[in-house]
């Protein structure tokens, strides 16, 4: 089989939404300055893209139209190659990449380009027009269950308290504060322009978060609830781009890879407690790469909440300490159709500084499913 | 005349910036600067979580430049008007204006906004040059609210630089600007401050308590409910000393205010120990929890200083309507009335000429600047000149020229139909309109209604423009308000005139329909009779606006609910910038039934701006009537959609009406109806369904109640366009028949007959 390798990974920075410093960035633009600036530090010959393929939660508006291809145009890549818009909700540019990887393998294409974008300043969650399917509505209410309902199912069916997701959201802020002051985040992020500013730093993490400010914070989405804004992802700005070839193209074109894609996983769950996804998906993948949870070096789990993120830790018995290294949805943000290839990204690049074999990457995902996938050291 | 282009306000105390408020509003860019670094930015962060607004909308706030008056003073130099607001030391503010000499540009206008010093004090040892460009203008608190603006000029003051001023300040900010003669605290404050300490000393002579002494001087003499005590809770105690001190300063040891100056030691007690009002730790009033954490109303007791329980005032006095019997009455209520009415009027009468022109401009200035319904030569009207002559020959007072001369007359008459007052020549002379300047109540002295039933009235206002009034209590809209709609439609269709205005004099607009009425029909279940006057009123609106005439709101103050939907079917509005305007039907469980949820879905549907597609219109909608959202102000109106880019705002409330009339007569050139309202798409069941989601997420955080939940339903039920898909498009007669049939269901529920009964009895919505 061919070998399935992420070369590069790059994104903008991530800014809290109507009130940072992306507000004000269209994001087709966002995601093609990410774009460019990846092809033009790995080098390649635009050329020998195949396509583009960009996650999506809200593909809509600025964001709709098959954006993939307008990406494409307004980065100045050549007319041969194609895009595609794919959606999956919070999984959709994890699923860029799985798509990618899967035309690898059946020899439809060498290179892709597997990026994510989502501006939840200029696009709404849940669009411009939601109309959901009344009968449906009617029959199972939960098929359209809010994100914030789910994290409080999780954070009672499986008792995460609130003081447990508050000291593990303080924590993802430190691990988030400390990567941003030791410059760890740096590599990643592309510095992109906006209305003549240059915006190069992520505007979602608070290095002064306490646990008095948490604790102080009402429940955001129950009046009796645990889960607060604090204990949520942020509504965010941001677009992710990531090279994913096959190994022969990596060598071919002088790259260093930075992980092998060695397995992938998608399984459907309760809507209701959409955020128990991981779990389902990280078994396939783990059992389709043959190895343990144990034998992970490296995870990225996105915290869409911590009640849900804690809840998947303990479930899949994963050690915390080999989780979101540098922080997490939380302390980062979460511009929905861009996580997945960040996570997908990070996990990579983690694998290669820390130096271990085995990486996850896995999300929850709206609607109630999850994604997966396991790297391996190149 | 130049226009005033850029402000400079000195000083961000309250005054300071309340005023640079003001002027943003006005669409000016204003430069505030304080002494202490930082204050200014601080003022208007605080301005804008302040209740009630001093900005009419967020932008406006974008127009104020914050400085250091230190560092920044050059940002003045730009100024056409400088505007000082510092502490109220003659010194102070005359080193200050040293200062600006350098920085002021050639003929830029320089003003006080002091409340008692005299302008003579301040231009002491100023140039010429200065002194011509220089006056006072004392704003009242909260510059934006209060409608008076006192103005002063000295005798090197150039007219030209006043006039220049005054218009600025009554076309541009609002204001009612009253000339006065530069005497200490001018017209209101002369007046009112010595009523306040005239009224303090005979309530503790008397031996009233402070409830009733604030009845007393609240509805009979037609001041705020505040009465006196209240007042001073809202203005602070511990400004008395300092105003006191400053009058006994400027004015002579004789004068009446000085004499009745008292040091009161409960009142000197309050403010030792911080209860100097609202803004301190309780004042006269107070709220204090039980030990059960219940709230208590409580009381000062004038003789203790010791708060007790709250008392509803019971005297026999306080029964009567009529102000002289009032004041004949022998308890201790009619010996208060009598007492204040006898120090306020006697001094009132005695002030013209030494503060102002003549009579009207200290009524003006006491309605408008203290809120009193009637001003003193108005109260003495009321009274009777002879009888107010007696009482004081009785009590051994003396008796103003003034009031001796007015003989057996008022002060005022109408006479050929205008309004007339008494002068200091002993003749009466029309009281004067400033140009531009069309009064309702000055129509109706001179003419008879073109129509007229109980609750509206349809008046000739010239050139062929007529004017509907509505006159029912708070213009509560009822079958009277239709039938004078559809009497004003039938006459202009049969040409009695070419344009309507639609227009109130009373403090609101319309508070919508009348509650009480449509109570009384549910409870004998004349649901036919109701249902019957929706589409009644669905016809007069639609009528309203397919006349073949042009039709032109003039809203101020509240326009609520029905008030709301007749603007909704205007082809253009003329708003007064106080203006609030809403539909707030789901407050007491219902929803717009005459066109209120078609029309403000179809502003929102045809807003180029908006996002496309089936749901923006009915989601902005929705989130607007299902939280009974109120604009508070004609520019937050605007973003609400509810008044459409093109319709105008008006600063002065005594402007509306001419500016309403002259876009009519614009309209009516050639005016040819709207054309048929084009059928919507909208999202149908699915749109239900989404915002139904949307509303159980509130009602998990505890913001909707159960009753909410059944009223949003029915409302997304209208908005959606019923069950109809989203490729058929929706006409106006099927999205008016939705609303008949949802506000029926809705007015059959014993939870929205619990709403509106509540409402009726205590004025504030019930959250079941």
């Amino acid at each position: 089989m061919t070998d399935v390798v992420i070369a590069a990974y790059r994104r903008s920075p991530f800014q809290p939404a109507h009130k940072g410093a992306l507000t004000r960035l269209r994001p087709d633009e966002m995601a093609a300055q990410v774009v460019r600036a990846l092809v033009d530090e790995t080098g390649i010959d635009p050329a020998t893209i195949e396509d583009v393929v960009l996650g999506c939660a809200f593909p809509e508006g600025e964001q709709g139209l098959n954006a993939a291809k307008l990406v494409a145009f307004i980065a100045g890549l050549p007319e041969g190659v194609a895009g595609a818009t794919v959606n999956r909700f919070c999984g959709s540019s994890m699923q860029a990449v799985h798509q990618a990887a899967g035309a690898i393998h059946l020899g439809a294409g060498e290179a892709f380009l597997c990026c994510g974008v989502e501006s939840m300043s200029r696009v709404p969650m849940m669009g411009f027009n939601p109309m959901p399917h009344p009968g449906l509505a009617a029959r199972y209410p939960q098929a359209y269950v809010s994100m914030g309902e789910t994290a409080e199912n999780v954070a009672r069916l499986h008792q995460v308290g609130r003081a447990e997701q508050e000291a593990f959201a303080l924590s993802s802020h430190r691990k988030a504060a400390a990567a941003q002051r030791e410059g760890r985040l740096e590599a990643e992020i592309v510095p992109v322009e906006v209305g003549g500013q240059r915006v190069a730093q992520d505007g979602c993490i608070r290095a002064d978060a306490s646990p008095e400010g948490l604790a102080a914070l009402k429940p955001a989405f129950r009046q009796d609830g645990t889960v607060t804004a604090g204990t949520a992802s942020p509504l965010t700005d941001g677009a992710v781009a990531l090279l994913v070839c096959s190994g022969d193209y990596a060598r071919t074109h002088g790259l260093a890879p930075l992980a092998r894609v060695r397995s992938i996983a998608v399984a459907g769950c309760g809507p209701e407690v959409m955020g128990m996804g991981p779990v389902g998906a990280t078994r396939k993948a783990l059992a389709r790469a043959g190895i343990t949870a144990r034998e992970l070096d490296v995870v990225e789990l996105n915290e869409a909440f911590a009640s849900q993120a804690i809840a998947c830790l303990r479930e899949l018995g994963l050690d915390e300490a080999k989780v979101n290294l540098d922080g997490g949805a939380i302390a980062l943000g979460h511009p929905l159709g861009a996580t997945g290839a960040r996570i997908t990204g990070k996990a990579a690049q983690l694998l290669r500084r820390e130096g271990g074999r085995y990486a996850l990457a896995t999300q929850c995902i709206g609607g109630g499913q999850g994604i997966a996938t396991v790297l391996e050291a190149p | 005349m130049d226009p005033i282009r850029r402000v400079g306000v000195i000083g961000a105390g309250v005054m300071g910036a309340g005023i640079a408020a003001q002027v943003a509003n006005a669409g000016i860019p204003v430069v505030l600067l304080d002494i202490v670094p930082g204050a200014a930015e601080a003022a208007v962060a605080r301005m804008l979580k302040t209740e009630p607004a001093p900005f009419m909308h967020r932008a406006a706030a974008r127009l104020v430049a914050c400085g250091d008056l230190d560092r920044d003073l050059a940002l003045l130099a730009e100024c056409d008007w400088i505007c000082e607001a510092i502490v109220e030391q003659a010194e102070a503010k005359r080193a200050l204006y040293a200062r600006l000499q350098p920085v002021r540009r050639p003929g830029a206008i320089l003003s006080s906004n002091t409340s008692t010093i005299p302008l003579a004090a301040l231009t002491e040892g100023m140039a010429a040059e200065a002194a011509a460009q220089f006056l006072v203008t004392h704003f009242f608190n909260p510059p934006r609210y209060m409608r008076l603006l006192e103005l002063v000029q000295g005798p090197a003051t150039r007219p030209e630089v006043a006039a220049r001023i005054a218009d600025f300040a009554d076309r541009g900010l609002g204001k009612t600007v009253i000339a006065c003669r530069d005497r200490p605290g001018f017209i209101a404050n002369r007046i009112g401050g010595h009523w306040l300490q005239s009224a303090v000393n005979h309530a503790v002579d008397l031996g009233l308590t402070v409830e009733e002494a604030d009845a007393v001087m609240g509805r009979p003499f037609g001041i705020p409910k505040t009465g006196v005590f209240g007042l001073l809770d809202l203005v602070g105690l511990d400004l008395m000393p300092h105003v006191a001190a400053s009058m006994k300063a400027a004015l002579p040891a004789d004068d009446p205010y000085v004499r009745a100056m008292r040091e009161h030691p409960v009142i000197l007690g309050m403010i030792a120990e911080g209860r100097t009002g609202r803004k301190g730790k309780g004042g006269f009033y107070a709220r204090e929890r039980g030990p059960g954490g219940e709230r208590l109303k409580r009381t000062v007791d004038l003789a203790t200083g010791r708060y007790r329980d709250s008392e509803k005032p019971v005297l026999e006095s306080l029964a009567l309507r009529d102000l002289r019997a009032l004041a004949g009455h022998p308890d201790r209520g009619g010996r208060y009335a009598r007492a204040v009415l006898l120090d306020l009027l006697g001094y009132a009468a005695a002030l013209v000429p030494e503060v102002a022109e003549g009579i009207a401009d200290v009524d003006a200035a006491m309605r408008l600047g203290y809120n009193w319904r009637y001003g003193p030569f108005e109260l003495i009207d009321r009274l009777g000149a002879g009888w107010l002559r007696a009482a004081l020959a009785a009590a051994g007072r003396p008796v103003p020229p003034l009031l001796e001369r007015v003989g057996e007359g008022g002060f005022y008459r109408v006479e050929a139909g205008r309004l007339e007052a008494f002068g200091l020549d002993g003749a009466y002379h029309p009281v004067p309109r400033p140009e531009g300047v069309l009064l309702l109540a000055d129509i109706k002295r001179r003419s008879t209604p073109l129509a007229r039933n109980g609750s509206a009235s349809l008046w000739e206002i010239g050139e062929g423009v007529a004017c509907l009034e509505f006159h029912s209590k708070m213009n509560a809209l009822d079958p009277g308000t239709l039938e004078m709609l559809g009497t004003s439609v039938a006459m202009g269709r049969k040409g009695a005139f070419r344009a309507l205005v639609i227009h109130t004099e009373g403090e609101q607009f319309s508070v919508g329909a009348n509650l009480g009425l449509a109570l009384f029909a549910a409870n004998i279940a004349a649901w036919g009779e109701i249902e019957g006057l929706i589409e009644q009123g669905q016809k007069a609106m639609r009528a309203l606006r397919d006349a073949p005439f042009p039709v032109v709101g003039a809203p101020s103050g509240m326009a609520l609910g029905g008030g709301c939907e007749i603007l909704l079917h205007c082809d253009a509005v003329q708003a007064h910038a106080e203006s609030y305007i809403g539909l707030v039907e789901a407050g007491v469980g219902l929803i717009p039934g005459w066109g209120g949820c078609t029309g403000l879905l179809r502003r929102w549907a045809e807003d180029p701006r908006a996002p496309q597609g089936p749901m923006p219109p009915v989601a902005k909608a929705f989130e607007a009537i299902s939280t009974a959202q109120v604009a508070k102000s004609a520019f937050e109106a605007r973003e609400m959609r509810l008044l459409r880019p093109t319709d105008g705002i008006t600063f002065n409330r005594d402007r509306v009406l001419a500016e309403a009339k002259a876009r009519a007569l614009a309209l009516a050139e050639g005016y040819a109806p709207p054309p048929a309202p084009a059928p919507l798409h909208l999202p149908g069941a699915s749109g239900r369904v989404a915002l139904g989601l949307a509303v159980r997420q509130q009602a998990a955080l505890g913001r909707a109640t159960p009753h909410d939940l059944v009223v949003c339903d029915h409302l997304a039920e209208t908005l959606t366009g019923g069950g109809r898909d989203p490729v058929d498009a929706v006409t106006e007669a099927e999205l008016h028949a939705l609303e008949r049939r949802n506000f029926m269901a809705l007015l059959r529920l014993p939870a929205t007959l619990a709403r509106v009964e509540h409402m009726l009895e205590t004025g504030r919505p019930l959250r079941n």
